[in-house]
């Protein structure tokens, strides 16, 4: 069966390879720019990952893991993008629950290589 | 997401639309065939919305069966892109009717022409009208939810009031509760355009007495504050019958009343229409011959003082703006007549010489009469647009002429249309509406840096490229992220692209109004991309603005910032020589 990923990322053209990737990969890909999307799109559809930038208008990678972990009360993986620099964010993004996180500038091919270990943790 | 150029677009749809509907499906079963088409239509109406900045757009949403069913749903939508399709065949009515005007006609002749002007100048306020209804109505106009000084816009919204008022023994009062809070987070601009509709057809009705203007504190829940907006006036009133339809659509209360001030009498239903949208509700009581009163209510939610840019904060009364600007001579490009007015109203406030007109050749005619030092620019013009004036301005040969300074006003910019203003030689903007501050500010600025706004048209013309460039482009690290499908690295250019002029006038923008926090987000925006091209150079620049609007240093963001302009085009250049030879191998 196709997974599907939700992947959250205003700026257009690493949201725009990263989609080509993820298709070509098989998997079921939905993107979204900023945090109302994410919002809107989770009210109907559960995603079975998520990947995440860390800074995104109206809603930050950071409240999104808190809205899909308090509020969704979902446990499914969650990776996030960050940017040097960042270091911060991503130990209270992992405080929160993130389940992994990879920086900018990123690899498709690494990126693709987290999912699927995210993904195979969840299947055992 | 940036606008598109809508009509390109949908047009293109269109045609491929009609491919579609007369291809041969022999090789496809029917059940295919008609999943594809229904695809298409699916495709089609998600990018309509997307386009036209519906939130509205639903992912997964179940596939509408019935053709005629979609259609009445859309219907106001229709009438939104039919109204943009009227506009452009109108505007060459308008323009060639102007061209035949300044051939040699006899006086009947003339008259005629002049009428046919008149109609189709007419028309094109009411399809402008329209069109905002239907867009409203179908639910694609969105609405801003932004922090705002509400006490700020009141003064402005008054104040334009006054000026209108001119010389009848009206008073304007305005009474705002104490509780009310000072800033709010909901959208300024559609208040203000509630606001200026109402009051300005109170001040045409009154003829003496009175126009109280309150605002009060209704309830507060949770987060939201709801206000409670009062205009009460001393005006003619209207009876049981007009009262009944004053907010219907296409309903004027009283057609010779109406008929000296134009319009469609969709201005009231537009109100109720923003009104409505936002969540509120409008309701009026009058007696005839003797006042109206209108009263809504508008959900807001408190505001954040500091989200609000800090030049919108300083204030400059009048008598400094007298100081400052008095004597300057202002040329206004203009064809909305309640506009003309209200800004030929502001400048003269300020002692300036202001020519106002709503014609391209008035005005360089004008410009060549008059010693002008600075050109206000609307860009929605009805013959040329803004930037084709600007362009021909830019064109002139007497330099004293084609250097003026042009601030161009507009309701609504995209970060594309600012790329454009610049390659237009525009050198600054206002958005509509604006404060008197705002437009103050900007004056002043332009006075003051005539010499500096002509070093960045300089800039604008060195994109002329060099071919002994040693630097090179690798783009086949790219296109392998893309397992080597070709088209997709055009797209991936073409979004960077994109990406990067948004940048650059985002950054423009941001340089004016000394906004760091703006500047700072744009370059980090831009970072990845960067990286993704390879593009090492144009990065370190950015991560020097970026570290530089920490520190705040304006001069030092200014300086790379100019370098990345020499350098970009540079590279643009190389990544489309890359791109043709890696697509011809």
């Amino acid at each position: 069966m196709e997974r599907a990923i939700l992947l959250a990322d205003d700026d257009e053209l690493l949201g725009s390879l990263l989609t080509f990737r993820l298709k070509k990969a098989g998997y079921l890909v939905h993107h979204v720019r900023d945090g109302k999307e994410v919002k809107e799109f989770l009210s109907h559809t559960k995603p079975d990952l998520i990947v995440s930038d860390i800074m995104m208008p109206y809603f930050s990678g950071i409240e999104l893991i808190n809205y899909v972990r308090n509020e969704l009360l979902l446990q499914i993986p969650i990776i996030i993008i960050s940017s040097a620099g960042n270091e911060e964010n991503v130990l209270s993004a992992f405080e929160l629950g993130a389940s992994d996180f990879i920086s900018k500038p990123v690899s498709p091919s690494e990126l693709l290589v987290r999912i699927a270990r995210e993904l195979n943790k969840t299947t055992i | 997401m940036p606008k598109l150029k809508t009509r390109d677009l949908l047009g293109q749809l269109s045609d491929l639309e009609v491919t579609l509907n007369g291809f041969s499906y022999e090789e496809l079963n029917a059940e295919e065939a008609k999943e594809l088409k229904k695809s298409f239509n699916r495709f089609k109406s998600q990018l309509s919305d997307r386009i036209f900045g519906s939130d509205r757009s639903e992912i997964n949403e179940p596939v509408i069966e019935d053709n005629s069913q979609l259609k009445v749903g859309n219907g106001n939508k229709l009438i939104a892109h039919a109204s943009h399709e009227i506009r452009t065949p109108l505007n060459g009515i308008i323009g060639f009717t102007n061209l035949l005007k300044e051939e040699e006609l006899t006086p009947s002749q003339f008259k005629k022409v002049d009428a046919i002007q008149t109609a189709s100048q007419s028309l094109m306020e009411i399809i402008n009208e329209i069109l905002e209804y239907s867009k409203l109505t179908a639910g694609v106009e969105g609405f801003d939810a932004i922090d705002f000084n509400f006490h700020a816009l009141i003064k402005d919204v008054m104040f334009l009031c006054q000026t209108l008022i001119m010389d009848k023994s009206v008073s304007l009062k305005v009474a705002i509760a104490p509780n009310v809070p000072k800033v709010l987070l909901g959208d300024p601009s559609k208040l203000s355009q509630v606001l200026l509709n109402i009051l300005g057809n109170a001040i045409k009705f009154v003829e003496k007495g009175h126009i109280k203007l309150g605002v009060e504190l209704k309830n507060v829940k949770e987060e939201t504050f709801v206000l409670q907006f009062s205009i009460e006036d001393t005006g003619i009133g209207m009876s049981k019958e007009q009262l009944e339809i004053v907010f219907d659509s296409y309903q004027q209360a009283e057609k010779s009343t109406f008929k000296k001030y134009g319009g469609t009498g969709l201005g009231l239903s537009i109100v109720k229409e923003i009104i409505t949208n936002q969540g509120g509700t409008i309701n009026v009581k009058s007696i005839l011959g003797s006042g109206t009163t209108f009263e809504f209510f508008i959900p807001f939610k408190k505001g954040n003082i500091n989200n609000i840019p800090k030049n919108k904060q300083k204030t400059i009364s009048v008598s400094q703006g007298r100081k400052l600007l008095g004597g300057t001579r202002i040329l206004v490009f203009e064809d909305n007549e309640l506009n003309q007015h209200l800004i030929g109203e502001q400048l003269r406030k300020w002692d300036c010489k202001t020519f106002v007109t709503a014609s391209a050749k008035e005005g360089i005619s004008i410009l060549n009469d008059e010693n002008i030092d600075i050109i206000l620019m609307d860009l929605k013009m009805p013959e040329m647009n803004g930037f084709e004036i600007s362009k021909t301005i830019r064109s002139i040969e007497n330099k004293k002429i084609s250097q003026i300074p042009i601030i161009a006003f507009s309701a609504d910019f995209t970060a594309q249309d600012q790329e454009f203003c610049y390659a237009a030689g525009i050198n600054d903007f206002l958005l509509k509406p604006y404060t008197l501050n705002e437009l103050m500010i900007k004056l002043l600025k332009r006075k003051k840096e005539r010499n500096l706004s002509q070093a960045t048209l300089e800039l604008l013309k060195q994109e002329t490229i060099s071919n002994n460039e040693s630097d090179h482009v690798d783009l086949s690290q790219v296109l392998q992220e893309c397992y080597g499908e070709i088209d997709m690295l055009e797209e991936l250019i073409r979004l960077f692209k994109q990406n990067i002029y948004e940048f650059i006038g985002a950054v423009k923008i941001g340089i004016s109004n000394e906004n760091f926090d703006d500047i700072y987000k744009a370059a980090h925006k831009i970072k990845a991309g960067l990286a993704l091209m390879h593009t090492n150079d144009l990065k370190s620049l950015i991560i020097g603005i970026e570290e530089n609007c920490k520190m705040e240093k304006m001069e030092s963001i200014n300086g790379l910032f100019k370098q990345f302009l020499n350098l970009y085009p540079k590279k643009e250049t190389l990544i489309d020589i890359e791109f043709e030879k890696l697509k011809q191998a």
